[in-house]
């Protein structure tokens, strides 16, 4: 068989970070993983934390809660097709696992203004004091859904679906111009 | 000389002189200085034309509530018209026009509609110009529109960035006046996190215009210490030039910032916002907008250098500027007095104060001569007064010699935010006005809008006002202490209402801005239009873009007057955002040109380009639609390529965009038999299936194909117009219909990119690549399950099924990677002479295979519609649609069903949309038989051809029908048909 | 129109982030109900001035069906629950 290439490519428009050194920093996450959990009606986070050390502790257990019984787990390891379906048999029934690696995209906005940027696009309060490190939000940034994540003091992960990440790109680059010419 | 600078002024930097234009003639200003200020100060009083009569009109207030001077600012894009002078500030280059007067404000023509005036009196709209009526759009509209109207909008793009942002606070102040300033220091110094907000240039209302000092220090000092605590308490947001126009349910407030419009255009940042459009989501709001200063309606009042009391004020101690040498007062309060009092210290002459009061409660120090229980009753002057005319109490008439006239007929609250949601503002006969609701859930007015009169006395109400707000928040806090507070009793002020003056002579206007005279309201209620709502629409007052700021409680106290009730009973009309105009680059916000919405791209976009497709915006999605060939100019050339290639050997096309669902859980195969209307209980691992989904009415609610892939897991396709209708509808039938099955949805429809490979050379092209067996009974028509590619180096899922009606595969691979296997499967069939294809080649195979789209599931189809009645499972107990779809009137067999149509004669066209009709019967829809759903040129059969939905059709092929296009009234012979065109025996899918 | 809804799972959210299917109708009849039971489910909807109920779905947030009280003449929201609980009575 002929040695076609293949090539993982990256759906933002600039795959660099824009901004370094400015007030703000736009940058994606090219590596790691995404997969959407998909618990039964009992589940819970406990549950699904204990499970996930159990079956792939190297993973880590950064879950991101969605929805009531769905999460998004998320790392920085690239996971191999074989892995992925290990863990996948070994969750068994209670938890559903659906890559979405190349389908929700990671980037990264970060920066003293990074929430005064974001409070351009999501009605979330992101505010030191009511969105601690850590936590999530699936919100709409603007007309694009996203997931926010606070991931530092001033830093905020942003989840977003594939076919929409040009845009949002965009969209950010345009809600932080003011302080990259700063 | 009706204005000029003198010394003073507390916001003008007189270092910074800024040249600017009014009606291209050149004048300067200073740093500080509004348009209206700085007209004043270059003697301009007279600045447009009224808008019905063209009468000139100049500056009657220094702020929001402005109906008279309205410019139009800036040119090309950054033209903004029907600008209040009194709100924009002055830049450098800065060129203002006056507008509605031609050919120029001094001289206008328009000024004639003076002299028809009788004709333009209340309801002039509904009388003049009813007869005859062809008259109306042809003569009395057009030059309505040429004489009335404002200033025009610019065809050119606004260069400027807009933009909308979100803003979270437990108080935000409305106003920075001496209660908005008291409460928001009062709350910033208890830890609140705290927004206050204010429309001026500068923080302060009217403490800029104080002119005497407060607790023995000057009042500017004083508004320095107070602005400058609060900039540096860093729980407090200041937001200057910010208007909050309106207030929505659950606390939002809206409001818009100036950011760059004060600004020459050279040092705009193009980076930034021009203006900022703020959704405020507060917990508490201290209401501290203040309160407006009422004109007084006698003959003559709209005459040029009649201006309100306050205005004047503002003007003499904030900017410096005199309104004249010499000028009277006409007031019937105690607090205008102040104004007289700062002329005369500012050197400027008062002729005359003249008071309605018979006995004026006040001592007056100044050399003003006191005119009491007197009225004015007319003015003199071309383009400026000259002369007023003061009716004394023994009836006697004095002219006045004045180039100037202050007037305050009284005080009414600013409550527009505090009625936005419904509340109704209360009368009070002691403040003369009608007072904010009471019972505003989590607003507090504080300060003049809750009657409250002088700095001091504010002071301690926005103290008091943030206590209160505080302890709704749960926050302790105290007042904060402000130089002069603590005097004792409240201030008192005795205002005796004023609405009209009887012994007017001329016209006593109202509405500035729109023209209305005390005659028009009584004339509406001669004529039985005396409810305020009425007599608002009937004169037309309070419907100008000054929403009546200055003239709805004067024409509600005339109503009252002359129907002798108090105005608490003719009551308001209702407040309703916005409070000022907004401009619709605000609104818009960055939502423009090619940011209007966001794009959605295919993964596979990028090798979409690289082969030149065209796109078509399909939702938000930009799809392929075909790809021209070197010497290919028009679109069918491409697209009749394409389709004979895939008929003949095979293409690729992009279908990553149609909707993905993966659905797990212990009920998915029986969640999945409930929303089609066919069977899927049974579907086998490793198989596809046609699902057709109904909603529950018993219609059709989309189609697609579900794979079963593995024990309680499948994966579901939807179209791609209702991929996100298609997951929201599962979500409620998993949610709210059946949440006790066990059933778990995701969207997986961005993590994939998929291709179809259709042709007959398909399967040789995918051997290639992937590195199973695919023979026709290793995999057979239906085949769905993951698969290896490349020597194992990548999984995909591969499905045999097809909407072309060729031998066809889709092959799905994880999204980052669709680029690749794409160029390897151009790679691998370019022995076979594969072409990509587009939408418009998809679209042509699917009519000539009498596959249906949402062209045909319109929302009136049945499956037997669509010839698929068989379909429905006649054994399930349950499904969406299943009784509805049993209605007697979906299942008449007369009703309009599926099926193909052709030219009789092969060179023929048609368009879709065109009706059926029986040869012979006239051409009227009321002897339609059906229409035409989708049409195309078929390159397979060389002719035109068709689906249609028709009576009873499949009893009907091979009749001759009428296709008629009523658009273009013409009629084409067809024939009515299979609509499986290509390979009616599924030959081709099973080879 | 509420501006702002306090989604159960996601808490206050700003109204676009929502969609509205419009008043909760009457429980989906059994398969063999009678017809006007059936035409009642599917078609027949109040517009009351006053208390009303509502599905929302929230459709840029947790993507949950939401039954949202609310009153349609003052605007106040007096209950936003997971439009599950209608059918299964517990929390979602």
């Amino acid at each position: 068989m002929r040695d076609y290439p293949l090539n993982n490519r990256c759906a933002f428009p600039h795959p660099d970070a824009s901004g370094a050194g400015a007030s703000i920093n736009l940058a994606p996450v090219k590596d790691g993983f995404v997969f959407h959990v998909l618990g039964d009606a009992k589940s819970d986070e406990a549950a699904l934390r204990q499970a996930l050390a159990k079956v792939a502790p190297e993973l880590g257990d950064d879950v991101r809660k969605s929805s009531p019984g769905q999460w998004f787990w998320v790392g920085s390891i690239a996971v191999s097709d074989v892995r992925l379906a290990e863990i996948q048999a070994a969750l068994t029934d209670t938890f559903a696992l659906v890559d979405q690696t190349h389908g929700r995209l990671r980037m990264v906005l970060s920066g003293p203004s990074s929430r005064t940027v974001l409070a351009k696009g999501t009605m979330v309060d992101l505010s030191t004091d009511l969105f601690a490190i850590g936590q999530s939000a699936m919100s709409q940034i603007g007309h694009i859904g996203a997931m926010i994540t606070r991931v530092e003091d001033d830093s905020f992960e942003l989840i977003v679906l594939r076919s929409f990440a040009g845009s949002l790109w965009d969209e950010l680059q345009h809600m932080a111009a003011e302080f990259l010419t700063g | 000389m009706t204005g000029f600078r003198i010394d003073g002024g507390t916001l003008i930097d007189r270092n910074d002189v800024r040249r600017f234009s009014f009606n291209g003639e050149a004048l300067s200003g200073f740093g500080g200085d509004t348009v209206a200020s700085a007209l004043l100060a270059n003697g301009r009083q007279l600045v447009g034309r009224s808008f019905k009569y063209h009468r000139p009109r100049g500056i009657l207030t220094a702020g929001a509530a402005e109906p008279n001077a309205l410019l139009t600012i800036g040119r090309d894009g950054r033209r903004d018209p029907n600008t209040r002078a009194t709100m924009a500030e002055l830049f450098d280059g800065l060129e203002a026009r006056s507008q509605n007067c031609w050919p120029n404000v001094n001289f206008d023509i328009g000024a004639a509609n003076g002299l028809l005036g009788p004709l333009l009196g209340a309801g002039f709209y509904y009388k003049t110009f009813m007869w005859p009526a062809a008259f109306w759009e042809k003569v009395y509209e057009p030059l309505i529109r040429k004489a009335a109207g404002l200033g025009r909008a610019s065809y050119d793009p606004d260069p400027g960035y807009y933009e909308k942002c979100w803003a979270h606070c437990d108080l935000l102040v409305i106003g920075a006046g001496a209660a908005g300033l008291a409460a928001a220091l009062t709350a910033g110094r208890a830890g609140a996190r705290v927004i206050i907000a204010d429309e001026g240039a500068q923080l302060g209302g009217g403490l800029l215009a104080e002119g005497s000092p407060i607790g023995g220090k000057p009042a500017d000092a004083v508004l320095a210490d107070i602005v400058g605590e609060l900039h540096a308490l860093p729980n407090v947001e200041i937001k200057k030039r910010t208007t909050v126009f309106a207030a929505y349910d659950d606390q939002v407030f809206a409001a818009v910032e100036r950011v760059q419009k004060h600004l020459p255009e050279g040092a705009i940042n193009p980076h930034l916002a021009m203006e900022r459009l703020w959704r405020i989501v507060a917990r508490q709001v201290v209401l501290a907008t203040g309160a407006e200063e009422r004109p007084i309606v006698f003959g003559g009042n709209d005459r040029p250098g009649v201006m309100m009391a306050g205005a004047m004020r503002t003007y003499l101690n904030a900017y410096g500027v005199a309104p004249g040498k010499r000028v009277a007062l006409f007031a019937n309060n105690n607090q205008a007095y102040q104004t007289a009092m700062d002329l005369e210290a500012r050197g400027v002459e008062v002729a005359a104060i003249i008071d309605p009061r018979t006995c004026p409660n006040i001592r007056y120090d100044g050399k003003a001569r006191m005119i009491a229980g007197a009225m004015v009753r007319d003015t003199a002057g071309r383009k400026a007064i000259k002369s007023i005319t003061v009716r004394h109490d023994d009836g006697r008439d004095e002219v006045i010699a004045v180039d100037a006239l202050a007037v305050s007929g009284g005080y009414s609250p600013i409550v527009h935010l505090a009625c936005h949601r419904g509340g109704k503002p209360a009368w009070s006969d002691e403040h003369v006005g009608f007072m904010p609701p009471e019972n505003t859930d989590g607003m507090t007015p504080c300060g003049a809008v809750a009657g409250k009169i002088g700095i001091v006395d504010c002071f301690a109400a926005g103290g008091a006002a943030a206590v209160k707000a505080l302890a709704e928040l749960g926050v302790m806090g105290d007042a904060a202490t402000l130089p002069g507070v603590a005097q004792g009793d409240a201030t008192v002020d005795h205002v005796q209402p004023v609405w009209s003056v009887s012994s007017t002579k001329g016209k006593a206007f109202v509405d500035f801005q729109n023209d209305v005279a005390a005659s028009d309201i009584t004339l509406a209620m001669r004529e039985g239009y005396d409810h305020v709502e009425l007599a608002k629409r009937y004169t037309t007052n309070g419907m100008a873009t000054d929403q009546g700021k200055t003239s709805n409680v004067n024409a509600i106290g005339i109503l009252a007057e002359n129907k002798g009730v108090s105005p608490g009973e003719i009551g308001t009309t209702t407040f309703r955002p916005f409070y000022t105009p907004v401009s619709f680059g605000a609104l818009v916000g960055a939502s423009k040109g090619m940011e209007f919405q966001p794009i959605r791209k295919s993964p596979l976009h990028g090798w979409a380009e690289r082969h030149g497709a065209r796109f078509v915006e399909t939702g938000l999605w930009y799809r392929s639609s075909w790809f021209p060939k070197d010497g290919e100019t028009f679109w069918r050339d491409s697209v009749d390529r394409e389709v004979n290639t895939v008929r003949t050997k095979v293409g690729i096309c992009d279908v990553s965009t149609l909707g993905k669902i993966e659905i797990f859980g212990a009920d998915a195969a029986e969640f999945l038999n409930r929303v089609y209307c066919n069977a899927f209980l049974k579907l086998p691992i490793g198989k596809a299936r046609y699902g057709i989904m109904l909603r529950e009415d018993g219609f059709v609610y989309d189609d697609g194909t579900t794979s079963c892939l593995g024990e309680n897991h499948y994966f579901m396709t939807t179209t791609t117009a209702l991929a996100a209708g298609v997951l929201t509808h599962l979500e409620f039938c998993a949610q709210v219909l059946w949440p006790e099955l066990d059933v778990r949805l995701a969207s997986a429809t961005d993590q994939w990119a998929q291709m179809a490979i259709a042709g007959p050379k398909s399967r040789d092209v995918l051997a290639k690549i992937i590195d199973e067996d695919l023979s026709n009974e290793a995999f057979p028509f239906l085949a769905a399950r993951e698969v290896s590619m490349f020597g194992g180096r990548l999984k995909g899922r591969l499905f045999r099924i097809s909407f072309s009606g060729e031998l066809a595969y889709e092959i799905a691979v994880p999204a980052g990677y669709g680029d690749s296997v794409a160029d390897a499967i151009m790679t691998a069939g370019e022995e076979f002479g594969i072409v990509p294809y587009g939408t418009e080649a998809l679209g042509v195979m699917r009519i000539e295979k009498g596959h249906v789209t949402h062209a045909e599931i319109n929302g009136t189809v049945t499956p037997a519609d669509l010839g698929m009645g068989k379909m429905v499972s006649a054994k399930k107990d349950d499904f969406i649609g299943r009784v509805m779809n049993l209605r007697e009137g979906l299942v008449d067999p007369n009703r309009p069903t599926l099926v193909g149509i052709k030219p009789k004669s092969a060179s023929d066209k048609f368009a879709t949309g065109s009706h059926i009709l029986k040869p012979g019967d006239p051409v009227s829809l009321a002897n339609d038989q059906g229409y035409v759903t989708s049409m195309c040129h078929s390159p397979t059969l060389g002719h035109a051809i068709g689906l249609a939905l028709v009576k009873n059709g499949p009893s009907r092929h091979g009749e001759e029908v009428v296709i008629w296009n009523g658009l273009a009234g013409t009629t084409v012979t067809g024939i009515l048909c299979d609509p499986a065109f290509v390979d009616p025996e599924n030959e081709k899918l099973h080879a | 129109m509420s501006s702002l809804v306090k989604c159960p799972h996601c808490g206050l959210r700003p109204k676009e982030e929502f969609t509205v299917r419009g008043e909760v109708a009457t429980p989906r009849p059994d398969a063999g109900a009678e017809e006007a039971v059936w035409f009642d489910h599917v078609y027949l909807r109040d517009n009351p001035r006053g208390e009303h109920r509502e599905y929302w779905h929230h459709s840029g947030g947790c993507r949950r069906w939401l039954v949202l009280s609310r009153n349609t003449l003052t605007h106040e929201t007096s209950e936003v629950v997971d439009a599950s609980t209608l059918k299964t009575g517990g929390a979602a």
